[in-house]
């Protein structure tokens, strides 16, 4: 099956940009005319994960695979990595700066925005190493939200 | 262009004055211009009536489609419908005496929209409030009043649609009510009755009634600022007008004036989290970042296209700061209120009388999936071509970026040969 794929580079701490890489996967779906439901669903995780990156990770990269049945989204990072994933996936935990938060970031609600707008996700992480963060979305619409 | 076509299309383009620059093909938000034999074609179904290309024009052949001023001594009954837009053009003169100008211009009524966009402010108000408790709709709500921000929401952001506030615009509610008062005053003679929209945005005409606004009912006429400004000037500097009360006499006020300038809409809102965007770019980026799931925690957002809001309107005769100006002064020479009773508005809500929902449902499917979408197959064709033509977005095409280049060549609508950068390579022609 003909399966479309792109990557995308996040920068370091590139506030400005951050964001792009995920308007740019939107835009390829609607030119599919994908549900736009599933394509909220993709552009919410894609920048929550960029902002993870942005925020916490050091340079990092957004894939995308989209093919007639589903998009898969990865994004991967050499940054610190995450210590514990299961505390990192608790609504409200966040390890942001002060000067984080005070930039309206770090709700400790990106994780499980990722996992509630995904159909399936998983998280690899080793420490000093980087995060990699791997979301697929069914194409089919059967999405709970 | 004859007028039948004209009628269509939110502008048109002048052929004797057109010089086949690319500031329009590169200025439209959703990429409707495509130059071709050296003169901009436009992709009217895609066509959301910004201006932007009226704007950015530097020949001044792109030309919006409004009616003629003329035409208003023909009419038998003229009513002048105004925005208060209109008043910003003219430092040091009161909004009642700009009425009274219109008047002598040749319209036998003319009615304020002031009321009416307090009218709209209760009831946006109250369906903010009620949908904190049901969630109905998703927040952040966003604007109904700019009808390009709806317009360009449908094209280009369709996910967002659920955002739009399906509250009855300001307009709307005024054309309602006028026409109400106009079949008890003018009984069994509607017919002659002409209504004229005074206003500074571009305005698509059907084949007998104005699509500008998405719901009903329907104005006859739109008239842009500029086409009324110098024979208005020319009435209000005869000294000495008489002054005859007019059967529509809704006084503006405060409220109204400030409404011309970027966030005058949310100011007066006893809502608290809102937000205030203008500017066609800006609105564009704040689209998108929402549809990334950003802003949530705003309830109302008030976008305007026109920078600085609707005194930056493309049919403006007045420069948008001075217009602000103008509105600022103006402003503290009023001492009115608000006016419209709360409880009459929430009985009137509880009525369904400014629900705009099927009128919004009825838009999403006239703007919506005007293209015919792409397959994965044709998106990586595209990517291939990109590769290959490896340009810089230099639009000599015809179109605006060598993207939508590309994706016109996957439909059948452009020839890679119309490729400067591929010819210098020395490609062959449709290769």
């Amino acid at each position: 099956m003909a399966a479309l794929r792109k990557t995308f580079r996040i920068n370091k701490k590139d506030f400005i940009h951050a964001g792009e890489a995920s308007i740019s996967v939107k835009n390829l779906l609607k030119s599919l005319h994908v549900d736009t439901k599933l394509i909220r669903c993709v552009s919410v995780c894609g920048y929550e994960g960029e902002m993870n990156v942005v925020m916490h990770g050091g340079e990092g990269i957004l894939s995308v695979e989209i093919d007639r049945e589903k998009v898969i989204l990865e994004i991967s990072d050499d940054g610190p990595g995450i210590e514990n994933i299961d505390l990192a996936m608790q609504e409200g935990f966040s390890t942001a700066t002060e000067e984080q938060r005070e930039m309206g970031f770090g709700a400790g609600m990106g994780l499980p925005n990722m996992k509630r707008n995904s159909d399936h996700m998983t998280v690899e992480s080793e420490k000093e190493k980087g995060t990699q963060i791997r979301m697929s979305f069914s194409m089919a619409d059967e999405k709970g939200e | 262009m004859d007028d039948a076509k004209k009628a269509f299309c939110y502008v048109h383009v002048d052929e004797e004055l057109c010089g086949g620059c690319l500031h329009d093909v590169k200025a439209c938000p959703t990429r409707a211009i495509r130059m071709k034999e050296g003169r901009p074609v436009i992709w009217e179904g895609r066509c959301i009536g910004c201006g932007e290309c009226i704007r950015l024009c530097p020949a001044g052949a792109v030309k919006a489609a409004t009616s003629e001023l003329e035409s208003v001594n023909e009419d038998q009954i003229s009513v002048a419908l105004v925005s208060p837009v209109l008043y910003s053009q003219f430092p040091g003169t009161m909004p009642k005496e700009v009425l009274t100008g219109l008047r002598q211009v040749g319209f036998r009524h003319t009615v304020d929209m002031s009321y009416f966009l307090e009218m709209f402010q209760c009831a946006a108000e109250e369906f903010i409030v009620r949908n904190r408790k049901t969630g109905e709709f998703p927040f952040p709500l966003i604007s109904p009043v700019c009808p390009v921000v709806v317009r360009l929401i449908a094209v280009l952001f369709p996910s967002l649609l659920p955002h739009i506030l399906p509250i009855m615009r300001p307009v709307a509610l005024m054309v309602r009510e006028v026409k109400r008062q106009i079949s008890l005053k003018y009984k069994g003679k509607e017919d002659s009755v002409t209504l004229y929209y005074i206003n500074p945005c571009p305005t698509k005409m059907d084949s007998d009634r104005m699509t500008f606004h998405h719901e009903r009912p329907y104005i006859d006429r739109a008239l842009g600022i500029n086409d009324v400004y110098a024979e208005l000037t020319r009435q209000l500097e005869k000294p000495g007008k008489p002054d005859h009360p007019d059967i529509f006499d809704y006084k503006p006020t405060e409220n109204s004036l400030i409404w011309g300038i970027s966030g005058g809409e949310i100011i007066d809102m006893h809502i608290r989290r809102t937000l205030a965007v203008s500017g066609l770019e800006e609105t564009i980026a704040y689209l998108e970042k929402i549809e990334l799931g950003l802003f949530r925690d705003v309830e109302y957002i008030e976008f305007r296209t026109c920078p600085e809001g609707c005194v930056g309107g493309t049919l403006t005769a007045v420069d948008k700061y001075l217009a602000k100006n103008i509105i600022r002064k103006t402003f503290r020479k009023g001492d009115i209120g608000r006016r419209v009773s709360r409880d009459n508005i929430h009985q009137l809500y509880e009525e369904g009388r400014f629900s705009a929902k099927s009128s919004l449902a009825k838009l999403a499917v006239t703007f919506g999936v005007r293209n015919t979408p792409l397959s994965i197959e044709d998106l990586m064709k595209i990517d291939e071509l990109l590769e290959q033509i490896h340009g810089m977005d230099c639009a000599v095409c015809g179109a605006p970026d060598c993207r939508t280049f590309a994706e016109d060549v996957i439909r059948g609508k452009a020839s890679l040969g119309d490729c400067l950068v591929l010819q210098a390579r020395g490609m062959k022609r449709d290769a």
